[in-house]
């Protein structure tokens, strides 16, 4: 065996292809997931229990199942339905990027909302009542005076959850997406050089990863900086 | 049930990596401070998919490049499957326990471990008498989310050709082709698991937390 370091030079522009296709799951179904979350986590906290059980059986099956699974259902398992094969969402079902988005998502969606609850509930109840002491109705108190505190006590769990988001992309490659992971998949098929190839990948997962850890660790600074006055 | 075999097998390693991790990290001595960021940076930061990969197929290459060495006819060695998926599946978890029991180590009171070694006890007595038993009450509510996510991991070692729970619902398909009632069924399965694992980690707590009762 070679450990052949000209290799992981060479194979670094394919799998930087790859990476397009990695950061576009990783936005997009982030982006999305977030959206999810917070209708979610508006139902939750509705108090209405007809919003409030559907919400926690979907986060109870989201959480407690492995994603690879879910991506498993998803692309292998609703063609099975005719009615799915014939409804308007099949084009988007039928892709399998569309259905690594929609599995991505959901589990996403199911994460963010506890995330974003643990912050609403960490935010102080003196200030709400403070809120309707001044006369600010119920939209306004949450928009103006809950947001902006839960969001800065959210965001450590969120950039943690981000980052395994990352992660989770790469189980696209187990439905023939071509990410990071399954460019270098293809490629040590081709060559046969695991080591060289798989390695030079988890150094890209690494220095993303570090990127966003950083670029959470600004936003979370620049959000607290009322603390320090 | 391959899976609780996995499962199994790798905590006992992942708690073992997260001990040897957590005490490298606070100990004095710079190079094992140095391995174990190390470690926890890269097994936290690139995919579980890709460390499997890696194990699976770069320990196959090494085997039959060792093999081919020896004996020139050898065609093609690998280690079980099994074992590089577990042992994978062990390091990356144990990179997060290893940040779990570190912070639980440090907020064991220094008082325990004073009046332990008044008492004479050796640093090797003190660690797993004093300090392994302080600090895991403080860890088990992480050490649980910790067992959840091991617990969906193991789903990934479908992929090296385990023949787990996912991959037998694979071979069920292509005799029944109803996927997705397989794939639920394995979904089913899971969150099974997962929802007794929850069920003994909040027994555990209550178990760990016994000598509070009665105060505040």
């Amino acid at each position: 065996m070679t450990f052949d370091i000209y290799l992981i030079f060479d194979s670094i522009p394919k799998m930087l292809a790859g990476m397009g296709m990695t950061l576009q799951l990783l936005f997009l179904s982030s982006f999305l997931g977030l959206v999810l979350g917070i209708i979610i986590l508006l139902m939750r906290i509705s108090g209405r229990w007809y919003l409030s059980f559907p919400t926690f059986v979907y986060i109870y099956f989201f959480r407690g199942t492995p994603i690879l699974v879910q991506i498993f259902v998803i692309y292998h398992g609703l063609p099975q339905f005719e009615a799915i094969r014939d409804s308007v969402f099949w084009p988007i079902l039928r892709e399998p990027f569309g259905c690594a988005i929609l599995a991505l998502t959901l589990n996403s969606g199911a994460y963010v909302s506890e995330i974003l609850r643990g912050g609403y509930l960490g935010v102080d109840k003196g200030l709400h009542e403070a809120g309707k002491a001044l006369g600010l109705s119920t939209p306004h108190r949450f928009i103006y005076v809950t947001t902006p505190i839960a969001v800065r006590l959210a965001i450590p769990a969120y950039s943690n959850d981000f980052i395994s988001m990352l992660k989770a992309t790469s189980l696209a490659s187990t439905i023939t997406l071509l990410d990071m992971t399954g460019a270098a998949r293809t490629i040590v098929a081709k060559t046969f050089a695991p080591y060289e190839i798989f390695i030079a990948a988890a150094i890209i997962y690494l220095v993303m990863t570090w990127f966003f850890q950083r670029g959470f660790g600004l936003f979370e600074k620049r959000m607290s900086r009322y603390i320090k006055q | 049930m391959v899976v609780l075999k996995v499962f199994a097998v790798s905590l006992v390693m992942a708690v073992a990596f997260g001990l040897i991790g957590s005490s490298a990290k606070l100990s004095k001595n710079r190079i094992a401070n140095k391995i174990a960021s190390a470690y926890t940076i890269v097994f936290r930061g690139v995919p579980e998919l890709l460390v499997i990969l890696i194990f699976y197929y770069g320990s196959a290459i090494t085997l039959t490049s060792i093999g081919r060495a020896i004996y020139p006819q050898t065609q093609f060695v690998d280690i079980a499957p099994f074992w590089a998926g577990a042992f994978a599946i062990a390091l990356i978890v144990g990179s997060y326990a290893t940040e779990t029991f570190r912070g639980a180590f440090l907020g064991v009171d220094p008082g325990i471990i004073e009046a332990a070694r008044a008492l004479g006890l050796s640093s090797l007595h003190t660690f797993f008498y004093i300090r392994v038993p302080q600090m895991w009450r403080l860890a088990l509510p992480s050490v649980g989310n910790h067992m959840l996510s091991l617990m969906k991991d193991t789903a990934l070692i479908s992929i090296i050709g385990v023949e787990e729970i996912l991959y037998v619902a694979e071979m069920a398909t292509a005799v029944t082709l109803k996927p997705f009632t397989m794939y639920m069924i394995v979904a089913v399965i899971y969150l099974g698991i997962t929802t007794v694992i929850t069920f003994v980690m909040m027994a555990l707590e209550k178990h760990s937390n016994r000598h509070l009762a009665g105060t505040r």
